[in-house]
């Protein structure tokens, strides 16, 4: 029996103007995935918010992913898959979005090269992530992440971002320590369309006597989005040590319309070239048909089926792959003069 | 909840509100307005949101939204309505419209303060997440009043 309890008297408004909110929320991920690549996987994401007030906020990641087997990049969507607990984000920002857009952030998160947060890669269905946010592809492992600052200005619809960082990285690609790590963004947003464009100099994550030199990328990323239907792609090029170039991108098809509901259906066509001589070579080609279905709140199955040209990244040239994700999520907050 | 109002239901009512969406969820989770009541919808996150209502209520799907950006929903039909985020499943809010100025959101001990009524006997009706609407009467005095439901 649930009770209310009102006065009868008029009273005024219980929340005073200019009350200064604060709120925390602690939000867990978890997620089981299996493959007819005989792989399965189970992860948890541990995620702290902070908001407390006057625009200041605080975020805390961890995760933690184990596979059965570490083969090919099923399921290797935004965290790594190494059996061991990684803080992913930790971070204090300001920011202000009222007349002009100004966020300053510091602590340890994602390289902001492109689509790189991890709402982009771990949520929307795929159970896998682009070709060219792999670990071991030679081009940007969605495992990338930064020690330093991040800046942020502009108004609503034209905004850069700057980043001045060491690589504090996790999974399979562990970029040396080096010169500090510059990256750069520009984004515009222009009716359904937000343009992105990127710049990255960094170091390589190879051994210095297999790979010399910075590693540097140009991208440009697009999304748009109409009555349900949201196409984004993202496309880089530059190298990713002296002497060889990675150039590679997908491009997304995103459906959810109001007669599908809970229906998610998914497309991506992506492909990756990297000339090296010998084996360490790689041209491949992918397309994804998948579908995400949102079960109760919180709680979502994806389903991929992926075909594979070119050379392998997979270990069959088609593969089915099925997982499950669920939130537990809990708020709290407060309001004080 | 509501409280019936057929002499002020002609009267304009509260021009805007605002369901914001910060730290990957809605805020507050339960928003009642009046009908006619345009909402605000900013995106407070550093991420892209895409915010919708495909159910009951008003229909809507405002595609994707950068920080700092805002779009705004009129519902102008008294009903509930489930809005989502079709990038990150926690997120969930409701928007109850009424057709009445008279209207409060309880907090989490079930109270509220509802300001402006007279004294009397009043029709109510109260909505809950997941349980039927209870509708009852109630008589305003100078006490406070409780109202239990199933």
């Amino acid at each position: 029996m649930r009770r209310l309890i009102a006065p009868a008297v008029v009273a005024a408004c219980l929340a005073p103007a200019g009350a200064l909110a604060q709120s925390a929320a602690v939000e867990i991920v978890q997620s089981v995935g299996a493959s007819t690549e005989s792989v399965t996987s189970a992860a948890v994401q541990v995620r702290g918010l902070v908001d407390a007030g006057r625009g200041l906020r605080g975020v805390v990641e961890g995760s933690w992913a184990d596979r059965s087997r570490d083969v090919g990049d099923v399921f290797g969507t935004a965290y790594p898959y190494g059996g061991k607990a990684d803080v992913i984000e930790a971070y204090a920002e300001w920011g202000r979005t009222g007349n002009g857009l100004r966020a300053v952030r510091g602590g340890r998160y994602r390289t902001p090269f492109g689509l790189a947060s991890a709402s982009d890669h771990a949520y929307i269905g795929f159970l896998r992530a682009p070709l060219i946010r792999y670990a071991n592809y030679w081009a940007l492992s969605s495992g990338y992440l930064e020690h330093g600052v991040d800046v942020l200005a502009g108004v609503s619809r034209v905004s850069i971002e700057l980043s001045a960082s060491k690589p504090a990285d996790v999974g399979a690609a562990i970029r040396r320590d080096g010169s500090p790590t510059l990256t750069g963004r520009a984004e515009v947003v222009a009716g359904p369309a937000v343009v992105g464009v990127s710049r990255i100099d960094t170091t390589p994550y190879a051994p210095a006597r297999f790979a010399s030199g910075r590693s540097r990328f140009t991208g440009i990323d697009v999304r748009v989005m109409t009555g349900g239907v949201q196409v984004r792609g993202e496309w880089l090029e530059g190298q990713p040590f002296a002497g060889r170039t990675t150039t590679g991108g997908y491009l997304d098809l995103i459906v959810h319309t109001r007669r599908m509901d809970r229906v998610t259906a998914l497309g991506r066509v992506e492909k990756l070239d990297y000339p090296a001589p010998s084996s360490f070579a790689l041209f491949t080609k992918r397309a994804i048909a998948a579908v995400r279905v949102r079960t109760w709140q919180g709680a979502a199955v994806s389903l991929g089926v992926s075909h594979q040209a070119g050379q392998q990244t997979q270990r069959r040239r088609t593969a089915i792959d099925v997982g499950m994700t669920w939130v537990l999520r809990q708020d709290r907050s407060r309001s004080t003069r | 909840m509501w409280l019936e109002s057929p002499a002020a239901a002609a009267a304009p009512g509260r021009s805007t509100a605002v369901l914001d969406q910060r730290n990957m969820q809605f805020a507050p989770r339960v928003l009642a307005v009046r009908v006619g009541t345009t909402v605000r919808m900013p995106n407070s996150d550093r991420l892209f949101h895409n915010v919708f209502s495909f159910r009951d209520g008003k229909v809507f799907d405002l595609g994707l939204y950068p920080v700092g950006t805002s779009k705004t929903v009129t519902f102008d039909r008294p009903g509930v309505s489930r809005i989502f985020c079709n990038i990150h499943p926690a997120m969930a809010a409701y928007v109850v419209s009424v057709d009445s100025p008279l209207f409060a959101v309880t907090d989490g001990q079930g109270r509220f303060e509802m300001p402006g009524v007279p004294p009397g006997a009043h029709a109510y009706h109260v909505w809950r997440a997941g349980a039927p609407q209870a509708s009852g009467t109630l008589t305003l005095a100078a006490d406070p009043i409780e109202i239990d439901l199933p």
